[in-house]
C-alpha cells in the first residue's frame, strides 16, 4: 500500500509539471516580439494542403510552439544557472570573468589569415592615400587577462597589431595596447557591455594627443557620472548581470562644441543625447548611437579639420577631440554606401590639409572595415 | 516529432495520454494507433503511407503463412516478405550509396535519387521482418486483428529509434495489458530519466563535440582530440540510451514491457561484452535472424569467424549507408574474432580494468570511424589523437576540458551502475535516514530532471539577435 501511495505521489508531481505548464501555455496569449532576445517570435503558421504535405507546416508549427512557450525567458535563466552550477565559465558567447566582468568571446578560428590580409591591404591603401593615424583598440579579452577564465581562447590582437605596424609603419600607429595594458586594473571596459568606458577612451585620447603632438585638453577629474544601472550588450547575450555599470562623460567637451549635424539632417548642440539614457541602449548616449556621418563644428578659429573613420568604440572618444579642431567629420562605413575617397576629398578644406584618424577595435576592424575608393 | 521537444511534452503527450486513459479498454489500441499515425505523419506527412504499406504487406504475409501452415509455399511467402522489406529499406537507404559507388568505380555518372530517408525505416522494417520470420518458424502466432498488428508496427514510443521490439515480446501485451498507478509512475520516472540523459548530457556534450569538429585538424592537440571523441562517446550513448529509456517509459505507461536496450556498455571489459550491453535489441535481432541461421558457432571455428564477420559488416551498414560505417563494423568484427581466437582468454587472466581500457580504446577508435565521414578526416583526427598534429596539449584543449569537466564527471558516473547501486542501498538500508533519503529522492529527482530538461529544450531555441551590437 505504501508503495502505491508513493507511486501516486510521483505521478502527481510529474503530471502536475506537464499539465500545469501545458495549461498555462494554452491560456497565454502569443507575443509578437521578445524583448530579451530582440527578435520577432514565430507566429501561428497558415495551414494549406501544400504546406502540410511538404512538411513546412509542421516545422513552422513546431517553431511557433517553441517560440511562444510560456515563461520562455525564465527557462533560459534556469538553463544558464544549470551551466553555472556545472562550473561553466561561458554563456552565450560571453565569458564570465572574475569580479563580475562579462567579456565578449572572439574565437580565433573565425578570423582567417586571408581575411586579415584583405583588411591589411585596405588599410595600407587608406593610410598611403591620407597619411592617416590608425588607432586599433584591443578588446577586453586581450587586456583584462587576469579576469579571463583560465586558458580561454581569444584572438591574439597583439600579433595583429604588430602585423599592422609592419605594414603601415610605426609612425602611423597609435599604440593604445600598451596604454590600456598599463591601466588594466582600472575600469576601462564596461562589466556588461563590449565597449570601452569613457575612462578607457580617455587613455586612448592621451595616446592620440601624444602621437599628434597636442597638449591634452582634459584631465581625468573632468569626468562625471551621467547614468547608473547600465546593462549592456553582453548582459543581453548572457542574461546575467553580476553587477551593473556606470556611464561617465566629459561635460567640459560641450564648451568646445557649437553644432553637431547627424546625417546632414538632424542637428544638436552637443555630442550627447540624453534621451538614450532612458532606454536599454544607454551607450547610444554618445554621438546619438550610430550614424553614417556626423559633422562637428566647434567654432574654434585655430584648429584645422579632422576626418574620423570609425566604429562604435570611437563614439565616446570623439567628443574629446573637439578641443583640437575647428571641424570634425565622423564616418561609420557600415552605413555609408558612396565612394570613400571621393567623399573625403569633398571634405578637404580650401587651404589644404586635413588630419585623418582611423579608429576601430581590433575585432570590428577585422569584421567591418571595408570601403569603396 | 521528437520526445525532447516542447511540442511533444506540452501538446502531444498530455493530449494523447488523457485520451488514452479516458477511453475504455478495447478502444485503447485504436487511440494508440491513431496517435501513433499522427505522431509519425507529423514528421513524415508522405512516408506515413510507406509505413502503412509495410504494415499491410507483413500483415498479409502473416495471414498467408497461416493458411499454408508449413506446406511447400510457405518458404516462398517468407522469401517474398523478406524481399519486400529489404527492398524498401535498400531502396531508400542504400540506392544512392550503391549508385555512387558504381559511379566512382566505373567512372559512370548515373543519376542519384536524392530521397530523404524515411524516419525510423531501419527500425520498423526490422520489426515487421521479425514478425513474419517468427510466424514462419512457428514461434509466434499469427495476428488476425489488423489494428493490433498496426499498433505493433506503428506504436509511437519505439517507432523511430527503437528498441527493436520482436513481435513475440509484445504479442501478449497487444491485447492484454494493464496500466495502473504503479506502471504509470515507473513509466513516467523512466521517461524523465531518459529525457534528462538526452537533453542535459547528450545535447551539451554534443555541443562540445561540434565545437571541436570545427577546429583545424592540422593543428589540433591530442588533448583536444581526446576530449572531443570522449564527448562524442558520451553523447551517442546518452542520446541513444536516453531515447530508449523514454521509449520504455512511455511503453510502460501503457502497460507494455519493451526489452532493455542498454546495460551500462561502457563498463565492458571486452568487445564481446560490449555488444551484449550496447543496443541489445539490434544485437539480438542479428544474432537470432542472421548469425544463428548461418550456423552460429555450431559449424566449426572458421565458419563461426566468417559468421561474425558477416553479422558485423551488416551491423555496420545498418547504421548508415557509408564506407565509414562498414569499417566501423569491420573493426568490431576483427576485435570479436581475435577475442574468440585468443584475446578473450588473455583478457580473462588479466585484471578487469585492463580489459576495460582495451575495450574503451577499441570503442573510441570505432567512434572516430563512426562520427567522421571521409578518410582524410579520419586519418587527420587519428593523427591529432596521437599528438602528431598539434602536440599533446594546447590552451584550447585545456580550456574545453576544464569547461566540461563537471559534465564529464556526471556523464562518467552516469554511465556506470553506481547511481542505481546507491539508490538500491538507500532503499535497503534499515536506518530511517537512508530510507528517508530514498523516498525524497524518488519523488524529487524525476520532477527536477524534468524541469531542467525543459529549460534545456527551450534554451536550444534561444536565438538572441542583437540589433544594437555595435
Amino acid at each position: 500500500m505504501n508503495e502505491k501511495r508513493s507511486a501516486f505521489f510521483s505521478v502527481f508531481i510529474i503530471a502536475a509539471v506537464i499539465l500545469s505548464f501545458t495549461a498555462a501555455d494554452l491560456v497565454q496569449e502569443d507575443r509578437l516580439y521578445s524583448e530579451a532576445e530582440n527578435r520577432v517570435l514565430a507566429s501561428r503558421p497558415k495551414l494549406t494542403v501544400e504546406s502540410l504535405f511538404s512538411g513546412d507546416f509542421t516545422k513552422e508549427y513546431e517553431t511557433y510552439v517553441t517560440d511562444q512557450f510560456v515563461g520562455r525567458d525564465k527557462w533560459i535563466l534556469v538553463k544558464t544557472y544549470t551551466d553555472l552550477a556545472l562550473q561553466k565559465k561561458e554563456v552565450g558567447g560571453v565569458y564570465l570573468g572574475a569580479q563580475g566582468y562579462l567579456i565578449e568571446q572572439h574565437l580565433p578560428e573565425n578570423y582567417t589569415a586571408q581575411q586579415v590580409e584583405e583588411k591589411l591591404q585596405l588599410l595600407e591603401k587608406f593610410v598611403e592615400k591620407w597619411d592617416a593615424r590608425v588607432m586599433l583598440v584591443p578588446t577586453a579579452d586581450n587586456i583584462l587577462e587576469e579576469k579571463m577564465p583560465a586558458h580561454a581562447p581569444r584572438v591574439d590582437e597583439k600579433a595583429l597589431l604588430s602585423q599592422v605596424e609592419n605594414r603601415i609603419g610605426a609612425h602611423s600607429c597609435i599604440d593604445v595596447y600598451s596604454v590600456l595594458m598599463e591601466h588594466a586594473d582600472q575600469e576601462i571596459y564596461y562589466h556588461t557591455d563590449h565597449h570601452w568606458t569613457s575612462l578607457g577612451a580617455y587613455y586612448g585620447y592621451l595616446a592620440w594627443a601624444e602621437a599628434q603632438g597636442f597638449q591634452p585638453a582634459f584631465s581625468p577629474e573632468d569626468m562625471e557620472t551621467v547614468a547608473e544601472g547600465f546593462r549592456g550588450t553582453l548582459y543581453a547575450k548572457a542574461k546575467l548581470s553580476p553587477r551593473t555599470d556606470t556611464i561617465h562623460y566629459f561635460p567640459r567637451t560641450m564648451e568646445h562644441i557649437r553644432k553637431v549635424t547627424y546625417d546632414l539632417k538632424k542637428t544638436s548642440d552637443t555630442c550627447y543625447e540624453w534621451s538614450h539614457l532612458d532606454t536599454r541602449n544607454k551607450y547610444a548616449f554618445f554621438l546619438d548611437d550610430n550614424h553614417a556621418l556626423v559633422e562637428i563644428d566647434t567654432g574654434s578659429q585655430e584648429g584645422g579639420t579632422l576626418f574620423v573613420v570609425k566604429d562604435s568604440y570611437a563614439n565616446c572618444l570623439v567628443p574629446l577631440l573637439a578641443a583640437h579642431y575647428e571641424k570634425i567629420y565622423v564616418m561609420d562605413l557600415r552605413y555609408f554606401n558612396g565612394r570613400l575617397f571621393t567623399f573625403m576629398e569633398s571634405c578637404l578644406p580650401e587651404e589644404g590639409e586635413m588630419d585623418v584618424l582611423l579608429l576601430y577595435n581590433c575585432i570590428h576592424f577585422l569584421e567591418e572595415f571595408k570601403y569603396v575608393q | 516529432m521528437v520526445f525532447s521537444s516542447v511540442l511533444f511534452l506540452f501538446r502531444f503527450f498530455p493530449a494523447f495520454f488523457i485520451l488514452y486513459y479516458l477511453v475504455p479498454g478495447r478502444m485503447k489500441n485504436f487511440i494508440l494507433f491513431l496517435g501513433s499515425l499522427f505522431f509519425y505523419a507529423w514528421g513524415e506527412p508522405v512516408y506515413v503511407l510507406l509505413m502503412l504499406f509495410s504494415t499491410l504487406v507483413d500483415y498479409g504475409h502473416g495471414r498467408l503463412l497461416e493458411r499454408l501452415q508449413g506446406r511447400r509455399g510457405a518458404g516462398l511467402v517468407l522469401l517474398s516478405s523478406v524481399v519486400v522489406n529489404l527492398g524498401v529499406l535498400g531502396f531508400f537507404k542504400y540506392a544512392d550509396f550503391l549508385i555512387g559507388t558504381v559511379n566512382a568505380l566505373a567512372g559512370t555518372s548515373l543519376p542519384l535519387f536524392h530521397l530523404p530517408l524515411p524516419i525510423g525505416i531501419s527500425f520498423y522494417t526490422f520489426q515487421t521482418m521479425s514478425y513474419t520470420i517468427d510466424v514462419y518458424r512457428g514461434e509466434a502466432r499469427v495476428q488476425k486483428n489488423l489494428l493490433d498488428f498496426g499498433v505493433y508496427v506503428a506504436m509511437f514510443p519505439q517507432l523511430i529509434a527503437g528498441p527493436i521490439v520482436k513481435y513475440r515480446d509484445v504479442e501478449e501485451c497487444l491485447h492484454n495489458r494493464r496500466s495502473g498507478v504503479l506502471e504509470i509512475s515507473q513509466g513516467l520516472k523512466r521517461f524523465c530519466a531518459g529525457l534528462a540523459k538526452k537533453v542535459l548530457l547528450a545535447n551539451n556534450l554534443g555541443e562540445l563535440w561540434s565545437l571541436i569538429q570545427k577546429q583545424d585538424l592540422g593543428q589540433m592537440s591530442a588533448l583536444t582530440a581526446w576530449v572531443g571523441i570522449v564527448a562524442f562517446a558520451f553523447q551517442i550513448y546518452f542520446d541513444f540510451s536516453g531515447y530508449s529509456d523514454m521509449a520504455l517509459g512511455l511503453g510502460k505507461m501503457m502497460g507494455f514491457s519493451f526489452p532493455e536496450n542498454f546495460n551500462y556498455p561502457y563498463i565492458s571489459a571486452s568487445i564481446t561484452e560490449f555488444w551484449r550491453r550496447w543496443h541489445i535489441s539490434l544485437g539480438s535481432w542479428f544474432r537470432e535472424y542472421v548469425y544463428i541461421p548461418l550456423g552460429g558457432n555450431r559449424k566449426g571455428l572458421p565458419r563461426q569467424l566468417l559468421n561474425i564477420l558477416a553479422v558485423w559488416l551488416l551491423t555496420g551498414i545498418w547504421h548508415g549507408a557509408g564506407w565509414n560505417f562498414l569499417f566501423w563494423g569491420l573493426l568490431f568484427a576483427v576485435a570479436l574474432m581475435l577475442e574468440k581466437l585468443f584475446l578473450g582468454k588473455v583478457l580473462s587472466w588479466l585484471p578487469r580494468p585492463v580489459g576495460m581500457v582495451y575495450t574503451a580504446l577499441v570503442v573510441l577508435l570505432g567512434w572516430v570511424l563512426f562520427s567522421l565521414e571521409t578518410p582524410s578526416q579520419i586519418s587527420g583526427f587519428l593523427q591529432a589523437m596521437a599528438g602528431a598534429a598539434g602536440g599533446l596539449a594546447d590552451e584550447r584543449g585545456l580550456y574545453l576540458g576544464r569547461q566540461y569537466l563537471c559534465l564529464f564527471v556526471v556523464a562518467a558516473v552516469g554511465s556506470t551502475p553506481i547511481p542505481q547501486e546507491i539508490a538500491a542501498r538507500l532503499k535497503a538500508s534499515r536506518t530511517g535516514l537512508g530510507m528517508a533519503l530514498y523516498r525524497l529522492g524518488e519523488k524529487v529527482i524525476p520532477g527536477a530532471l524534468l524541469i531542467l530538461s525543459i529549460a534545456g529544450i527551450v534554451d536550444a531555441s534561444y536565438n538572441p539577435f542583437l540589433y544594437f551590437r555595435f
